[in-house]
């Protein structure tokens, strides 16, 4: 189960909180949400997503309530806490690294 | 996350676990309305969505996991599966319980001795910087005289404070049955040495130990509470020891028990006052070896160091107190004289020095019967695995994960440990107790802390945690190695299975067959010991012999002790039912002893050890009394009065040692008495080697003088009396004898028989407890091998019942199944005797008579345990035997 690496290792945090920064959403929204913007190119397993939104809000980066969504079913919501902002900015500057750094590599080696 | 938060968390588990259900829920309801949005019918949608999902069983897990209480919760739940499991099998949770809880028990108990006879520190402030002064160096005596201890006193020795102190026992009755209290003379700096506080009044102060200085008494906190009810106006009064009244001034606070370990003095006096009760030169006597000399390092000082400065005093010190009238041989090795510092952070004990060994061994025999426990317990495990192996299997199929499966069992085993643990404590303080009074005579109580502290819960726990990892780790491991299509696909048809589990199970009976086998040899050659020495003909015949012990020393002058004595014995010897009566100044097998130094004309001693007997001054009637054989002369008669020439009768190796010779009668000798040499005695009788100090010695030479000849009879004799009868009842008309002589005698009565027994208390102790541990070792090596063989026999039902449907004999699958047992029980003998082979020189020393891989002792250890076996392995082979095939086979 786990070997299946849909989006790389450490990057899920990432996508969850650059999604959440538009405001709450409910575990299925933020697949679909991250299917769409990425033209389904990244697909976030179920499998991971949800231990990483329980993590993630043991972490204190997120807070979740349940909530009614507008097909009347019960959902739980997730929201990005001011930590959880900072925590995006963190890791939104190691993955420019990361990625200037692999760039560069494939580049000049 | 704050573990605040997970704590409430924790009590929060069931409606997390329902919040992620539901969450989970939405999920896949939002994702088959999209995939019936795209086009696919309900059931289908809700299917692929589910699919899609993956399993859920997994998600919910790893979702929890990575939520709050993982651990904690988990736990919980873990240790309620495990109990309900083990409810819904007591008989199993019984067994290994008990079976752990000797264990466990056995080895707390032990150690709790261990811990307060060899490994506690004193109970005083600082006690590493406390440093025992011996003669020389590590293994040098401990004894110093007077003279020598002021000495050491006096000079620079690196020590401050430095004290002495010396056990004595003090009689505190006015007359008739004596009370003895255990007293100790001590030095002026020995409260402080110790910290020790007043509870009252004060303690001893160097002020109190001057020459020249008044009766003071300071009482230990438990005997003010005892003997004084802790009356508080107990300051001031006096107590008479040995007739002389001492002032008491203080009571010492509790918790320090003196730095003897396991003996406790009731009274404090100064050593200035020994001359009160032993004459005006008792502290110059520089032959009379009684303090011992306990001191704290200065600051900055090592113990190194200390010896060093030690040393460097030691030639003035031993110059300083030469005995005079030694012989010029002894003087010289007087001189070379050294001193030694050894570190004494746990005090020191005699009692240590006798038990230690002992306990060091019986910790090894508990440690033995523990694994044989966990074997035990693991074999259980290891059949209950098999027994659940569907249920495991049918677990993992849906997706338990196996470390998760692991520790629950662990957890079950954990639990086990536990309740071990629980019942082990239980055990454990019942057995120490047991123990104690094992060791402990009426006249020596063992004074010990055996509370049950830090110190050995943690030793139990640690042992409760190594036990649970020892027995459980394999089991649990096994039962979750199992395919579960194979599990679930063999359901129990067993005819062909693999016959690992097995291995591992007869491995584990083998090895408790070779350890009790280990433990069986141990207990045979310390029972036979024990045997060998109560047989042992002592060259005396204790039964029916009751010594009485007098003091005159509050009756009369000392002039007056002979004729009294006289009186008392003839007196005596009038009582009806009496065979025959003697006085004496030692007893054998007692606890005082007395060695001189003999001269003999034409004898040059190789060594000081050569030149040395044990001494007894006894009356006529001795010999007869004791049983002792007159090889040849004569016993001390009446003509053996006080001014004719002094007799003595000499015991066979006496003879042969000093004057090569079997009947030296007539043949003439003296004695190096204290600091001088005596007039000559005349040898008038040879008797039969006798015990002297205790049954183990091999040569106990010993002189008896004529007690009628003594020139400076001392205030106390004892009695021996040889009747018929209640030896009890004959004390009492003794006491009244005694009384009409002089009301202000006291007395105290034993018999000798119980005087030699309590010598043997070590003995006796190791019999015991080797002889207990050999026979649970058994008990469960043997419950063991029944489980296995009776596991096997369920396993192999169908095979059997076939062979029984096919024509083979009834007495065929007996012997089938008893071959099984056999080899099983054959493997771990071999291994058992090579074992115990090897192991036995551990025990040499306390082994009296028998060798160490004694050939009767193998034999028999091998015999009880066959036989045991047996029983244990035929009750399954007859179950076997008696299968009735369709029954077996219709279970298919």
């Amino acid at each position: 189960m786990a070997k299946k690496k849909d989006i790389l290792q450490g990057t899920l945090d990432l996508l969850v909180l650059r999604t959440l920064t538009g405001g709450p959403l409910h575990g299925y929204a933020i697949t679909a949400h991250i299917a769409r913007v990425s033209s389904d190119l990244l697909r976030v397993e179920e499998g991971s997503l949800y231990p990483a939104l329980h993590r993630m809000e043991q972490e204190g980066w997120l807070r979740s309530s349940w909530g009614i969504t507008d097909k009347n079913r019960e959902a739980r919501f997730y929201e990005l806490t001011a930590r959880g902002r900072q925590q995006l900015e963190t890791e939104r500057e190691s993955w420019a690294r990361l990625t200037d750094g692999v760039g560069r590599v494939l580049r000049y080696a | 996350m704050s573990w605040f938060r997970r704590l409430v968390n924790s009590g929060r588990s069931a409606r997390i676990s329902r919040d992620i259900d539901r969450e989970m829920e939405f999920h896949i309801a939002e994702r088959a309305d999209e995939l019936r949005a795209a086009g696919l019918s309900e059931p289908q949608a809700m299917l692929e969505a589910r699919r899609r999902f993956g399993n859920r069983g997994i998600q919910k897990e790893r979702t929890r996991d990575a939520d709050i209480v993982v651990w904690l919760d988990s736990l919980a739940a873990d240790v309620r599966y495990a109990l309900r499991a083990l409810r819904r099998s007591p008989a199993f949770a019984a067994v290994a319980v008990a079976s752990l809880a000797l264990g466990i028990g056995a080895n707390t108990a032990i150690f709790t001795l261990i811990d307060a006879l060899v490994l506690r520190t004193l109970p005083v402030p600082h006690p590493d910087e406390l440093v025992q002064v011996t003669l020389g160096g590590t293994d040098g005596s401990g004894y110093f005289t007077n003279p020598l201890w002021e000495q050491l006193r006096d000079r620079q020795t690196g020590l401050a404070p430095v004290a002495a102190f010396g056990e004595t026992d003090f009689d505190i009755s006015e007359g008739g049955a004596a009370r003895r209290v255990r007293g100790a003379w001590v030095s002026g700096e020995y409260f402080a040495l110790f910290g020790v506080q007043p509870a009252l009044g004060r303690v001893l102060a160097p002020a109190d130990d001057v020459r020249g200085c008044p009766p003071v008494a300071v009482l230990s906190h438990d005997f003010w509470r005892a003997s004084y009810g802790g009356a508080s106006d107990v300051v001031g009064r006096t107590i008479p020891l040995d007739g002389h009244r001492f002032e008491i001034v203080g009571v010492a606070a509790p918790g320090f028990r003196g730095p003897e370990v396991g003996w406790e003095a009731q009274v404090h006096v100064p050593i200035c006052s020994k001359t009160l009760l032993s004459g005006e030169g008792a502290l110059d006597q520089r032959s009379a070896w009684w303090l011992r000399v306990m001191g704290r390092r200065a600051p900055g000082l090592g113990t190194p160091q200390v010896a060093a400065r030690l040393a460097a005093i030691a030639p003035a010190s031993y110059a300083a107190t030469l005995p005079d009238e030694w012989p010029e041989e002894h003087r010289r090795q007087y001189l070379q004289g050294e001193f030694g510092a050894v570190p004494a952070a746990s005090g020191m004990s005699a009692l240590r020095e006798r038990y230690g060994g002992a306990l060091t061994t019986l910790m090894g025999a508990v440690g033995l019967v523990l694994l044989i426990a966990c074997a035990n317990v693991a074999n259980l495990l290891l059949a209950r695995g098999a027994a659940r192996e569907r249920e495991v299997a049918i677990r993992l199929a849906v997706g338990a994960a196996r470390p998760r499966l692991v520790r629950q069992l662990l957890t079950e085993s954990a639990i086990l440990a536990l309740l071990g643990a629980a019942a082990g404590l239980l055990v454990a303080r019942w057995g120490t107790s047991g123990l104690v009074a094992l060791i402990a005579t009426e006249d020596v109580p063992v004074a010990l802390d055996l509370a049950i502290d830090r110190t050995v819960l943690g030793f139990t726990a640690a042992v409760a945690a190594l036990t649970a990892t020892l027995f459980g780790l394999v089991p649990a491991w096994r039962a979750t190695r199992v395919s579960p299509q194979t599990a679930m696909r063999a359901g129990g048809r067993g005819i062909a299975e693999g016959h690992r589990r097995f291995t591992i199970g007869r491995g584990l009976v083998v090895a408790q067959v070779a350890l009790s086998l280990v433990l069986l040899v141990g207990a045979g050659l310390l029972v036979g010991s024990l045997r060998n020495l109560r047989t042992l003909d002592a060259g005396f015949r204790p039964d029916g012999v009751l010594l009485v012990r007098l003091d005159m020393s509050r009756v009369a002058s000392a002039d007056a002790y002979r004729g009294m004595h006289r009186e008392l014995l003839e007196r005596v010897r009038a009582v009806p039912g009496i065979r025959s009566a003697s006085a004496s100044d030692l007893t054998p097998i007692g606890r005082s002893s007395r060695n001189d130094v003999v001269l003999v004309e034409g004898f040059e001693p190789s060594t000081m050890e050569e030149s040395l007997a044990w001494f007894n001054e006894v009356s006529d009637g001795y010999f007869a009394t004791m049983d002792m054989r007159l090889l040849a002369g004569r016993d001390f008669d009446a003509s053996d009065a006080p001014g004719a020439p002094r007799a003595a009768v000499i015991s066979e190796s006496v003879a042969r040692r000093f004057f090569r010779d079997a009947t030296p009668l007539g043949r003439q000798f003296r004695t190096q008495v204290g600091d001088g040499r005596s007039d000559p005695y005349t040898v008038v009788g040879v008797v039969e080697e006798a015990k002297y100090r205790n049954l183990r010695e091999t040569e106990s030479g010993t002189i008896f003088l004529a007690a009628s000849q003594d020139t400076t009879p001392g205030p106390s004799a004892t009695l021996e009396i040889r009747a018929d009868g209640d030896l009890a009842a004959l004390g009492r008309d003794i006491q009244s004898v005694v009384a009409g002589v002089h009301p202000a005698i006291t007395i105290e009565t034993r018999t000798l028989a119980r005087q030699v027994a309590s010598s043997l208390r070590r003995e006796r102790m190791l019999a015991v407890l080797s002889a207990l541990f050999g026979g649970v070792a058994l008990l469960l090596s043997m419950l063991g091998l029944y489980g296995v063989m009776a596991y096997a026999v369920a396993r192999r039902r169908n095979e059997i019942g076939v062979r029984i449907a096919l024509g083979a004999d009834r007495g065929r699958v007996l012997r089938l199944v008893l071959g099984d047992a056999g080899r099983v029980v054959a493997a771990g003998v071999v291994i058992g005797v090579a074992s115990a082979m090897a192991l036995g020189t551990l025990v040499r020393s306390f082994l009296f008579g028998v060798e160490p891989t004694e050939p009767a002792v193998l034999a028999l250890a091998v015999a009880l345990l066959a036989s045991v076996a047996i029983v244990a392995g035929l009750v399954p082979a007859v179950r076997a035997a008696r299968m009735d095939p369709v029954a077996a086979l219709r279970e298919e």
